[in-house]
C-alpha cells in the first residue's frame, strides 16, 4: 500500500481549515497537484506545500505528522482509505465522514465525527466536546459508524445521534447522549452530570457509577443478551465490556421522562 | 424539539396573570420591569393590576426580588436544568424519581403546586436571567426553559423571554441575523457567513488565541471575559471604539473616542423583545459616532486591493 | 440609453403577444426611441416585463426569527460569497436580505410586496427592506387583529376606525392593509382561535371575524388605497375550510379584496383523513366575482419553513411535526408563528396541497386575477417559481409528477383531469402584469412608453425550467443588473407607500389608548420617513 506523508512545518498565527487533507480527496492527484491543492490559513488561501512537506506516494493512505491541533476539518466527508495523524488534530476531525478509517496518535478537538454516516475514528488521546454530535440546529447527529476515544472528552458527546457507536475510555463531561435518538454510547469510566438528558431512544452503557437525572426510572438489574454481542464486537479494539452474570449485572434505567423518551442507561454493578 | 415561544412586553403588561422570574433579580437589575411591564400595570384584562397577577421567583438565593414575589422557590446552585427537566415531565404527568427531587432543594409538593399554577394561568410568562443562562449548562438551561414554555401551550398560553444584559445586544443580534442568517458567533473567513458557537464565539476565539487582531465596539470584554481571553487581547493589535476609558481600552493598542449612542449620537436600540426604538440624542458630541468611524475604516480598507480575486483565489499578503 | 432589438415581446398590459419589437430605454424608463447607447441583440430571445411578487415574506421580525431558527438550512444551502459587486449572505428557506435581492433579480423579479408588517416593529421591516438590493418594494400592514381597530369595529364606530387605519398606515409607512386570520390572532393571545366567520371572538362580546373582513374591506375602499384589502382568511390549512373561504368571499359583497395564498383555503373533507381539494367550487365562485384577485400560494415538495401571523395554526403544525416552533405575539396588533416543514409527495395532505395550488391556477379563467406565489417561504421558497411555471406550461410534465402521488391522493384532487397549458403570454400576466395591476402600480408589469424599465430577457428554449431559472439579462430601472447569471450592479430600489387622508385630531383619541395599552412612548411609535431608502408616496383615490 502506498502512503502519502505530509509533515507540518510551522504553527501559523491563526487556525487552518484543511478539508482537502483527506485520503480520497488526494488519492487521484500527482505529488505536484497535491502540493498545489488549496487549504485556508485564516481567511487566506494557501498551497499545501506552503505549510507541509509533501513526500511519499499518493494513494489510499495519508499520514500527517506534527502538532495539528489548529488544523480543522481533517478527513471531512471522507469515503474510503486511511488517515493517520501522528500528533494532535484540530476541530471537526472526520465530520460528515462516510467511510474509511481515521486514527489519531494524540488528542483531537471538538466535533470529532460530527454528523458522520459511516467509517471509524480512533483517537488515542483525549478529545473535545460534541463528538458524533449534530451541528447546531440539525435534527440528527451521527447516523452510523464508530468513534473510539481512549482518553477523556468534553460536553454533549453523541448529541442527537441516531445510530452508530461511541466508546469513551476516559471520563465524559456533562450532557453525554443529550437528546439522543438512537445508537450506543459506552462510557468506560462514567461521566459527570446530566448523562442522557432529554434522550428519546438509544442506549448509554457506563462501567462506572453515574449521577442520573430524576427523570430516569430504575427498571431492572439484568445482563442483557446484546451486551454479549457488543462485547465481542469491541474486543478486537482492546475494549472489554463485562457481560457475565458471575461478574456482576447492569442496573437499567429508562428515560428521559421529560420528553417522554424510551432511552436506556445501563450502569455496571460488579459483584 | 422545542423552540422559542415569546411575545412583546406589552402582551405581558396587558395579559400576564402568572409571571415567573428565573435566575434574575429584576428588583435590582431591571428596576423598571415590575412597574412598567409585569406586576403593577392595570389593563383591560387585569383591571386590579398587581392583585390580578401572581409572581414566582426561582433563584438560588433570596434577593430583593423575593420580597416582590408571591412565591419564592429557592433551588440549589447548579440545579436549574434538573428542576426544569422535572417540570417538563410533571407537566405531562410523567413519573420522576422522588428521591432525587430533594437534591434540587425543592419538594415534590412545591413542584406540583408550581405545575398546577402554571397550567391554571390564563397567560403565563417566564423571564430568565443570567443566573440561568450563564451557569453550568448554559445554553441548555435556556433551551430547557424555552421548551417548557412551548410545551405548556398544550394546556394554556405560556411564553418565555430572556432578560438580556446591558447595551444593545439584541440590536446586534437582530442585524446580524438579517445580514448573515446567524445571531452571533459568525466567521467570514471563507467569504460567506458561517456559524458555530463555541468555535467562533468571541470568548472562545480569544481564549484559544485564534485571532490576530480585534476590533471592539459597544462592549468591554476586558471587564467580563476570563483572563486568558483578556491576555490575548493585550497580545494582538486591539482597537476599541468607546466614549469612555474602559478595562479593554486600557489594554488596547488604539482607543478611538466616539460619541455615546443615545446620549450624543442617534441610532436604533432593540428592546429585549426585539421592538426597535429610535434613540434621539439629547446632547452634541465633539467625537464622531461609532457608525462614522466604522464607515471610514471600511472605506480605507475598500481602497486596498481586494483579498478575494475573481477566480476565488485570495491574496496571500495584503499590500499595506 | 439602451435598445433591445429582435426579441419577442410578451407585454400583456399592452396586448403584445410575442411581437418582435424594439424596446428603448432612457433615464430608467421605456421610451419611444433612443439614439445611440448600448444595443442588446435579443434575437431568438423573449422579453418580459420584470416579475412582480404580490405576496412574499422577506423582511421583518418574523422572517428574521425564522433565520435564527434554521442554521441547519443555512449550512446546506447556497452561500453567497462576497465579491466586488455583492455582499455575502445565505440563500435557502429564509434568505438573508442581500441574498434575497440577488435571488429575486437573478430570476427576473424586480418588484415585491412584503405582505405582513406589524406597526410596532415596522421600523425593523423597513430597515431590512432597505438592505434588500435591486428590487422595488412595498409592504402591507397587519390590521385584522389590531385591538384598537377591533374595539372600534365592535362599537360600530366605522368613521373613527377609518381614521385610525389611515393614521396607522402612514405611521407604519405601509402601502396596503393586510388582514390575517381576522380575530383569530387576537383570540390566540388567549390560546384560542377564531375559525368560523360568525363566531364571536374570544375577548369580545359580539365582534365576529366576518365583521372585521367587511369592515376593513370597506375602509380600504373608502380610503381609496391602490391595493385592495389583502386578505388571509380564517381557518387556514384546515380540512373543510372551503365553507369559511366561500363565506368570506360572500361577506365581501362588491368590495375589492385580494385573497392571499388561496390554496391554503381551498380544502374539502372533514378531517386530515378525508381532506380533499375543493379548488373547483372556489374557482367557480371566484370566476363569477370580478371584485376579487388572488395569489395561488402554491406548494412544492421539499423543505421549507412556514411563517405566518396565524399563531394557532402554527401551534397545531408544531404538534403535528414535533419539530421546532417559534412564536412571537406582538402587543395589541398581531403575532407570528414559525415551524420548519417538509412537504412530501407521499403525504396525503401535502399531495392535496400541491395539487390544489396548481388547480386554482389552471381553473381560474382570468390570468389577470390569479397570480403566481408560494406565499414564500410557506409553500416553497420564491426562488423555486420557475418550477411552478414549468408545471403550468407542460401538461405532460405535470402528469409525470402526478404519477408519483399515492393512488389515494389521486382520488382527492382534480389536477389529473386538467389539460390546460399556460402560454407565455399568460405566464407574463400571472407573474408580472396581473400582480402589478392588483397592487395598483401602473408603471410596473408592462413595457409601454413611460413604464419603469424593469425588463427580463430569456434565451428561448424548450426546457422551460432552465429558461425561467436563468434569464440572459435582467434590467432594473434601465440598468443591467444580471447578465448570464452574474450580478452586474446592485442599485438601491425604491419603496412605495401611501398617505391616506385622515384628520390629525385622531391622535387626541389614539394617544391615551396607546399609552394605556402599549409599552413605548407615542412619539416613538411611527416610522420616521428617513428610515426608508428612496421612498415614493403613491396616490390614494378615495371613494366619493
Amino acid at each position: 500500500m502506498s502512503t502519502l506523508r505530509l509533515t507540518f512545518k510551522d504553527q501559523p498565527a491563526v487556525p487552518i481549515e484543511a478539508e482537502a487533507l483527506s485520503p480520497d480527496a488526494l488519492a487521484g492527484l500527482s505529488l505536484d497537484e497535491i502540493r498545489a491543492t488549496p487549504i485556508y490559513v485564516g481567511k487566506r488561501r494557501r498551497r499545501i506545500d506552503e505549510l507541509f512537506d509533501v513526500e511519499g506516494e499518493p494513494g489510499d493512505q495519508l499520514a500527517l505528522h506534527g502538532d495539528l491541533h489548529r488544523v480543522k476539518w481533517l478527513g471531512r466527508g471522507m469515503t474510503r482509505g486511511r488517515l493517520t495523524v501522528h500528533g494532535n488534530a484540530g476541530m471537526h476531525l472526520g465530520s460528515h465522514m462516510k467511510g474509511g478509517e481515521i486514527e489519531v496518535h494524540g488528542n483531537a478537538g471538538d466535533w470529532v465525527g460530527a454528523e458522520m454516516t459511516g467509517g471509524s475514528i480512533r483517537v488515542r488521546g483525549n478529545a473535545g466536546g460534541q463528538i458524533g454530535a449534530a451541528y447546531r440546529g440539525s435534527l440528527a447527529g451521527m447516523r452510523n459508524g464508530l468513534i473510539v476515544i481512549d482518553g477523556s472528552v468534553g460536553l454533549e458527546i453523541g448529541m442527537r445521534m441516531r445510530r452508530g457507536t461511541i466508546v469513551i475510555g476516559g471520563r465524559a463531561k456533562d450532557f453525554a447522549g443529550l437528546q439522543m435518538k438512537g445508537g450506543t454510547i459506552v462510557l468506560l469510566q462514567g461521566a459527570e452530570i446530566r448523562t442522557g438528558a432529554w434522550m428519546v431512544r438509544g442506549t448509554i452503557i457506563s462501567l462506572a457509577p453515574l449521577p442520573l437525572l430524576p427523570t430516569f426510572a430504575f427498571a431492572a438489574s439484568q445482563n442483557p443478551v446484546f451486551m454479549n454481542l457488543y462485547s465481542r464486537r469491541l474486543a478486537p479494539l482492546g475494549i472489554t465490556l463485562p457481560y457475565c452474570a458471575s461478574e456482576g449485572s447492569y442496573a437499567c434505567y429508562s428515560g428521559d421522562s421529560s420528553v417522554p423518551g424510551k432511552g436506556e442507561i445501563l450502569v455496571w454493578q460488579p459483584v | 424539539m422545542g423552540g422559542k415561544v415569546t411575545c412583546t412586553l406589552g402582551e405581558v403588561k396587558n395579559r400576564a396573570d402568572f409571571i415567573v422570574y428565573w435566575g434574575g433579580n429584576p428588583a435590582e437589575c431591571h428596576p423598571r420591569h415590575f412597574t412598567k411591564y409585569t406586576l403593577m400595570q392595570k389593563s383591560k384584562f387585569l383591571p386590579r393590576g398587581r392583585k390580578d397577577r401572581t409572581m414566582v421567583l426561582v433563584d438560588i438565593r433570596e434577593t430583593k426580588s423575593a420580597k416582590a414575589s408571591d412565591i419564592f422557590l429557592q433551588i440549589r446552585p447548579g440545579k436549574d436544568f434538573e428542576v426544569l427537566t422535572i417540570l417538563r415531565a410533571m407537566v405531562k404527568g410523567q413519573a420522576v424519581n422522588d428521591d432525587l427531587i430533594a437534591e434540587t432543594g425543592l419538594t415534590k409538593e412545591q413542584l406540583q403546586d408550581f405545575v398546577d399554577r402554571m397550567k391554571r394561568a390564563k397567560f403565563g410568562v417566564f423571564f430568565f436571567g443570567m443566573g440561568l443562562s450563564m451557569t453550568r449548562g448554559k445554553h441548555m438551561n435556556s433551551a430547557a426553559i424555552l421548551t417548557l414554555a412551548a410545551e405548556l401551550n398544550a394546556y394554556t398560553k405560556f411564553v418565555a423571554m430572556p432578560m438580556r444584559g446591558h447595551g444593545n445586544v439584541t440590536g446586534a443580534d437582530v442585524i446580524m441575523r438579517w445580514t448573515t442568517g446567524y445571531p452571533f458567533g459568525i466567521n467570514f473567513n471563507r467569504g460567506y457567513p458561517r456559524y458555530n458557537p463555541g468555535e467562533f464565539s468571541t470568548v472562545d476565539l480569544l481564549v484559544r488565541g485564534d485571532v490576530d487582531a480585534a476590533l471592539i465596539l459597544g462592549a468591554d470584554p476586558g471587564a467580563t471575559m476570563p483572563q486568558p481571553a483578556i491576555d490575548h487581547l493585550a497580545r494582538v493589535p486591539t482597537i476599541v471604539l468607546d466614549p469612555k476609558v474602559t478595562h479593554t481600552s486600557r489594554i488596547a493598542r488604539v482607543h478611538i473616542t466616539t460619541a455615546a449612542t443615545g446620549i450624543s449620537a442617534p441610532g436604533t436600540g432593540y428592546r429585549m423583545d426585539e421592538i426597535p426604538l429610535p434613540l434621539r440624542p439629547a446632547l452634541k458630541s465633539p467625537y464622531p459616532t461609532d457608525e462614522e468611524v466604522v464607515r471610514r475604516i471600511h472605506e480605507a480598507v475598500a481602497n486596498k486591493p481586494d483579498w478575494i480575486a475573481k477566480n476565488g483565489e485570495t491574496v496571500a499578503k495584503q499590500v499595506s | 440609453m439602451l435598445r433591445i432589438t429582435g426579441g419577442k415581446v410578451y407585454d400583456p398590459a399592452n396586448g403584445l403577444d410575442g411581437v418582435v419589437k424594439d424596446i428603448c430605454i432612457a433615464d430608467g424608463r421605456i421610451v419611444e426611441t433612443v439614439e445611440g447607447g448600448r444595443t442588446i441583440d435579443a434575437t431568438g430571445m423573449i422579453v418580459f416585463p420584470g416579475g412582480v411578487d404580490v405576496h412574499t415574506h422577506v423582511a421583518g421580525g418574523a422572517i428574521n426569527f425564522a433565520r435564527a431558527m434554521t442554521p441547519e438550512d443555512h449550512r446546506r444551502t447556497m452561500a453567497f460569497i462576497r465579491s466586488q459587486t455583492t455582499r455575502s449572505g445565505i440563500g435557502g428557506m429564509a434568505p438573508t436580505t442581500f441574498a434575497t435581492g440577488y435571488l429575486y433579480a437573478g430570476m427576473g423579479w424586480t418588484t415585491l410586496n412584503e405582505a405582513a408588517v406589524p406597526i410596532i416593529s415596522a421600523k425593523h421591516t423597513h430597515e431590512e427592506l432597505s438592505d434588500v438590493p435591486i428590487v422595488d418594494k412595498c409592504s402591507c400592514v397587519l390590521m385584522a387583529n389590531n385591538e384598537i381597530v377591533l374595539d372600534l369595529l365592535e362599537a360600530g364606530e366605522m368613521e373613527r376606525a377609518k381614521q385610525i387605519v389611515a393614521w396607522q398606515i402612514w405611521a407604519s409607512k405601509a402601502y396596503g392593509v393586510k388582514a390575517v386570520n381576522p380575530g383569530g390572532v387576537a383570540a390566540w393571545k388567549w390560546g384560542k382561535d377564531a375559525k368560523q366567520l360568525h363566531d364571536p371572538i374570544e375577548g369580545y362580546s359580539k365582534l365576529t371575524p366576518g365583521d372585521i373582513v367587511s369592515g376593513l374591506a370597506q375602509i380600504v375602499d373608502e380610503l381609496g388605497l391602490p391595493h385592495p384589502l389583502h386578505l388571509h382568511c380564517n381557518n387556514l390549512g384546515a380540512p373543510g375550510n372551503i365553507s369559511t373561504t366561500l363565506e368570506t368571499m360572500r361577506r365581501l359583497e362588491e368590495r375589492r379584496a385580494h385573497m392571499a395564498h388561496l390554496q391554503y383555503h381551498a380544502y374539502g373533507g372533514d378531517d386530515w383523513f378525508t381532506m380533499r381539494s375543493a379548488s373547483v367550487p372556489i374557482a367557480e365562485y371566484f370566476n363569477a366575482h370580478p371584485n376579487l384577485t388572488c395569489d395561488a400560494g402554491a406548494v412544492l415538495f421539499g423543505d421549507t419553513v412556514t411563517i405566518t401571523a396565524d399563531g394557532p395554526w402554527q401551534h397545531l403544525l408544531y404538534k403535528l411535526t414535533g419539530r421546532k416552533w417559534g412564536n412571537l405575539d406582538v402587543e395589541n396588533e398581531t403575532g407570528c408563528g414559525i415551524v420548519p416543514y417538509t412537504y412530501r409527495p407521499s403525504n396525503l395532505v401535502n399531495a392535496v396541497q400541491w395539487a390544489a395550488g396548481l388547480e386554482l391556477l389552471l381553473l381560474i379563467d382570468d390570468p389577470w386575477r390569479v397570480f403566481l406565489s408560494t406565499d414564500h417561504p410557506n409553500g416553497a421558497c420564491f426562488w423555486r417559481y420557475p418550477e411552478i411555471i414549468q408545471l403550468l406550461m407542460c401538461a405532460d410534465f405535470r402528469r409525470e409528477c402526478i404519477a408519483r402521488l399515492t393512488p389515494q391522493a389521486k382520488q382527492r384532487i382534480t389536477l389529473p383531469e386538467l389539460d390546460r397549458e399556460y402560454t407565455l403570454y399568460e405566464i407574463a400576466t400571472i407573474v408580472s402584469a396581473g400582480p402589478a395591476r392588483a397592487l395598483g402600480l401602473p408603471q410596473k408589469g408592462q413595457l409601454g412608453v413611460g413604464a419603469d424599465a424593469d425588463v427580463v430577457i430569456y434565451e428561448e428554449e424548450p426546457d422551460i425550467l432552465r429558461m425561467f431559472s436563468h434569464p440572459r439579462y435582467v434590467l432594473k430601472g434601465g440598468e443591467i443588473v444580471i447578465e448570464d447569471g452574474d450580478v452586474r450592479a446592485t442599485p438601491q430600489g425604491r419603496e412605495f407607500l401611501v398617505k391616506p387622508a385622515y384628520d390629525e385630531a385622531i391622535e387626541t383619541y389614539l394617544r391615551p389608548k396607546f399609552e394605556d395599552q402599549y409599552t413605548m412612548s407615542f412619539e416613538n411609535y411611527p416610522v420616521e420617513m428617513e428610515r426608508l431608502e428612496h421612498p415614493e408616496i403613491r396616490d390614494c383615490i378615495p371613494a366619493e
